[in-house]
């Protein structure tokens, strides 16, 4: 983690009084799929530059909470209010184009475009040149190509990936190396709210350690505000400052990594097992 | 026998099955005996029939073609068999292949076929036994084709730059011959009689002529392969910046070439360039849909149809409303004046086809707009729209094409110049889309759609704009074949324009525009130049297809990424150093 971080850093979070205030409201949110409540009744509150985890068992609906969120599922009833903006009937590119980004559990990369395509992509909703105006080739075109290629370029810096890989093709980078582009394109889009889906599935402890780092660099120095979905327990309690507890799809608990530790029904839920055993 | 050497005859044997089986369909459907009266190489002095014939060369190709690749299996490290072994595992598949092609032989000899079989006469006999009669003639066939297979073998023994250089001369040697209707009429045009008396007689290419030839290619793939060819490798450390230049120096080359080719040559080469032409339109168009945003659209010929008939309307005198641009401007300009009403109308098209199938992908939206295409097709000929576009007569009478400077087209091969530079337009379009914020938004849609969503692509947005740039592209195709034929009727517009069509994206290379040019120029100039090609078309496109996505899935020039995601094996081990620096930084 030696880059050099020149990536323009977001105002919204720079401001002390955005600090105040939250960022997403989300109340009364249910999903129900047929006859199965994959949410039921959330309320659930992150606040500006935070950094705030989802943990639950298996199946407790973390990761549809995840996408009614992203606007990928339309929730059944409830509401979510994004940076003061009700996002009800927004579609994902909408979404994205407010402030919110996110990756995926199992990684969803644009596997045959160049790792820089990736992010390039990542950044369309910053890009203006339509299609006419890239056919007749304008200048404003070209210099907008241009910079999103060299801003694409610090991203993969911010992220620690090696400018090298800028032309290969995303499906030929190392596993851990597809995490860090995955996050690397949804950062491309400027989020104000990045939501990272188990950024550490699937790594050894040093590539987990690694990526605890970069969560809390992205925090520190984009002045991003981060919702986790994480099973390592060591990635939560360490990194988190709120962590929210779901069980079969509802909201069991909520509270600072230590109050979570010590809460006898997550322990009862979750935490539970691990103590016994 | 040892394991490996058994299973290396077992496979021959198969494989001897195969070309059997090939060269016997080959010669039931008719294809050796048309072809055998296509004469590539003269005799001797010239004179006579030519002594190899394209019939010939493909009966001796099939099982030259399966020796190399039984030796090539044999040779390979993981086996690394010895040379007599795939040597003769070679000629054991040839010898099968010619046995089984010499008991057709007898069979049709013996019992009269013909009246299943129209091709099976007593003249493809002849051919098959060389003349020789029913006891010498299927040896000789057996030993030619065992012989094929052996040297198909051998040649697998020699290290690649030796076999790259000889198959290129071979290769080039008998494509020289084949385009001998073209060439002639070239060198004609050029007045190089010398040269034209050299090459060529009436019986093919002259036998000092492939000599020559041979051994030019030959002796030029040997040297440009050798470990230090000086122009390779001047060409090679050249900075990117110059091999550009050079790259498009031979470029310009090239297209100037194209450009002096109907001045020099007969109409029918600028005919069937213009074919050509109208085929690399589609193509690229349909390239938009199909290549970069992974939409299959198998009913792109309705475009086609839309553009032609909305040309027609608009300027035929005699349509339905009289030529109104016609009418108001006068045949001078009529043309060019609906040129962009018909690209208007048929991206209107592309997004009314679009708007209903936005929800559909892969194999669903490849069935309903294979429906779209018919449907276009059987309106345009129906009683209903009679009134308007004429019914199965078409619309008719659409005045000749004028030219700024150049003045009225009258022929239909002065058509060349128009239809390149419309070509060139696509094309031109094209490639600025496909390195643009919109290209990559398209490739994201090909890749993953909800996640392209969710990266801020408005996807449906893309897609329709996917199918108004690709319609509009068929479109304009479509125009300029209405005012080429002068008529325009539904009979022109049928379900294989389309599957032409993405079969010249197939064979060039799914999403680049220089394997969409190759493709059109192979799949449509050569049958239209090569008449035996032409009767045996469909038969060609199928092999030609099986064959690519055995042997070359990503297409003839394929692009990065293409050529990434159908070899991942090869991919990943030509890289070691990313996978090794990538275990370093994770």
């Amino acid at each position: 983690m030696t880059a050099p971080v020149t990536t323009p850093a977001q105002p919204d979070g720079e401001e002390p009084d955005a600090q105040q205030g939250m960022i997403l409201e989300v109340r009364g949110l249910t999903k129900r799929f047929d006859g199965l409540v994959a949410n039921k009744d959330i309320d659930f509150d992150i606040p500006r530059r935070s950094i705030v985890s989802i943990i639950g068992p298996n199946g407790a609906g973390k990761t549809t909470l995840f996408n009614q969120i992203s606007g990928f599922f339309e929730p059944t009833e409830g509401t979510i209010v994004f940076d003061g903006i009700p996002l009800g009937g927004l579609a994902p590119h909408d979404v994205v184009e407010l402030g919110m980004a996110r990756t995926y559990q199992n990684i969803r990369l644009f596997q045959n475009m160049t790792v820089i395509g990736n992010v390039l992509v990542g950044h369309h909703v910053r890009m203006k040149s339509q299609w006419w105006q890239a056919i007749l080739g304008l200048r404003s075109v070209r210099e907008e190509e241009e910079r999103s290629r060299a801003y694409a370029l610090e991203l993969l810096d911010m992220v620690s990936l090696s400018r090298r890989y800028a032309e290969d093709l995303a499906k030929n980078l190392p596993y851990g190396d597809q995490r860090r582009l995955e996050i690397a394109r949804a950062l491309a889009s400027g989020p104000k709210l990045l939501l990272l889906d188990e950024p550490t599935a699937g790594m050894n402890p040093m590539e987990t350690r690694q990526m605890t780092d970069l969560i809390a660099k992205l925090r520190r120095e984009l002045g991003l505000t981060i919702l986790l979905i994480e099973h390592d327990m060591k990635v939560v309690m360490g990194v988190s400052e709120r962590i929210t507890v779901l069980d079969y799809g509802e909201k069991i608990a909520e509270g600072t990594p230590q109050e979570i530790r010590t809460n006898p029904k997550v322990i009862e839920a979750y935490l539970g097992k691990q103590a016994t055993a | 026998m040892e394991p490996l050497a058994r299973a290396a005859v077992r496979r021959a044997i198969l494989v001897g099955g195969v070309v059997g089986a090939a060269t016997v369909y080959m010669c039931m459907v008719g294809l050796v005996g048309a072809f055998a009266a296509r004469p590539l190489i003269a005799g001797v002095g010239g004179e006579g029939p030519g002594i190899v014939t394209l019939g010939l060369v493909m009966l001796a190709a099939v099982p030259f073609l399966a020796g190399m690749t039984v030796a090539s299996r044999l040779r390979s490290a993981t086996t690394n068999a010895s040379g007599a072994l795939a040597v003769g595992c070679a000629a054991l598949s040839g010898l099968v292949g010619g046995v089984l092609l010499a008991a057709f032989t007898l069979i049709a000899n013996a019992v009269p076929l013909n009246g299943v079989f129209i091709p099976v006469t007593p003249t493809l006999v002849d051919i098959l036994t060389f003349e020789q009669g029913p006891v010498v003639g299927p040896i000789l066939l057996t030993i030619v084709a065992t012989v094929a297979g052996a040297i198909g073998g051998a040649i697998q023994l020699l290290d690649s730059r030796d076999r790259r250089a000889i198959l290129s001369g071979i290769g080039i040697v008998l494509l020289l011959a084949l385009l001998k209707p073209i060439v002639d009429p070239i060198l004609a045009g050029l007045e190089l009689d010398a040269v034209r008396d050299f090459l060529f007689s009436a019986g093919g290419l002259s036998q000092a002529a492939a000599a020559l030839t041979l051994a030019l290619v030959v002796g030029l793939s040997w040297a440009w392969g050798r470990p230090a060819a000086p122009l390779r490798d001047r060409m090679r450390s050249m900075p990117a910046e110059h091999r550009r230049r050079v790259g498009l120096a031979l470029a310009a080359i090239g297209i100037a070439a194209l450009l002096i080719l109907p001045q020099i040559s007969t109409g029918f080469v600028s005919l069937v360039l213009v074919n050509v032409g109208f085929y690399l339109m589609l193509a690229l168009g349909l390239n938009i849909v199909v290549g970069y945003a992974g939409l299959l659209d198998l009913g792109y010929v309705a475009f086609y149809a839309v553009g032609a008939y909305t040309m027609a309307i608009l300027i035929s005198p005699s349509s339905s409303l009289d030529g109104p641009i016609t009418a108001l401007v006068g045949p001078e300009w009529a043309f060019w004046l609906a040129i962009p009403i018909v690209m208007l109308v048929t991206a209107l098209v592309g997004i009314l086809i679009g708007a209903p199938v936005l929800r559909l992908r892969g194999d669903y939206l490849a069935i309903v707009t294979l429906g779209f295409g018919e449907i276009a097709r059987i309106l345009f000929g129906s009683d209903a729209l009679r009134n308007w576009v004429g019914g199965p007569n078409g619309v008719v009478g659409l005045p000749n094409l004028h030219l700024p400077v150049l003045g009225e087209l009258t022929g239909p091969g002065e058509y060349f110049y128009p239809v390149m530079a419309f070509a060139a337009f696509a094309a031109f379009v094209a490639w600025r889309l496909s390195n643009s914020r919109t290209g990559r938004a398209w490739n994201a849609l090909r890749e993953d759609e909800s996640v392209a969503q969710a990266t801020g692509v408005n996807t449906t947005n893309y897609k329709l704009l996917a199918f108004a740039l690709g319609g509009t592209l068929g479109g304009l195709s479509g125009a300029l074949f209405a005012v080429q034929l002068r008529t325009v009727f539904p009979g022109s517009f049928l379900l294989i324009v389309s599957i032409t069509v993405l079969a010249i994206i197939i064979l060039g290379g799914m999403g680049t525009i220089r394997g969409v040019i190759v493709g059109a120029l192979i799949l449509v100039g050569l049958p239209d130049a090569l008449r035996e090609f032409g009767e045996y078309r469909f038969l060609v496109y199928g092999a030609a297809l099986v064959a690519m996505m055995i042997l070359r899935p990503e297409g003839l020039f394929p692009s990065k990424t293409r050529r990434a995601e159908l070899h991942e094996d090869v991919d990943v081990d030509d890289r070691p150093q990313l996978a090794a620096s990538g275990e370093a930084t994770a």
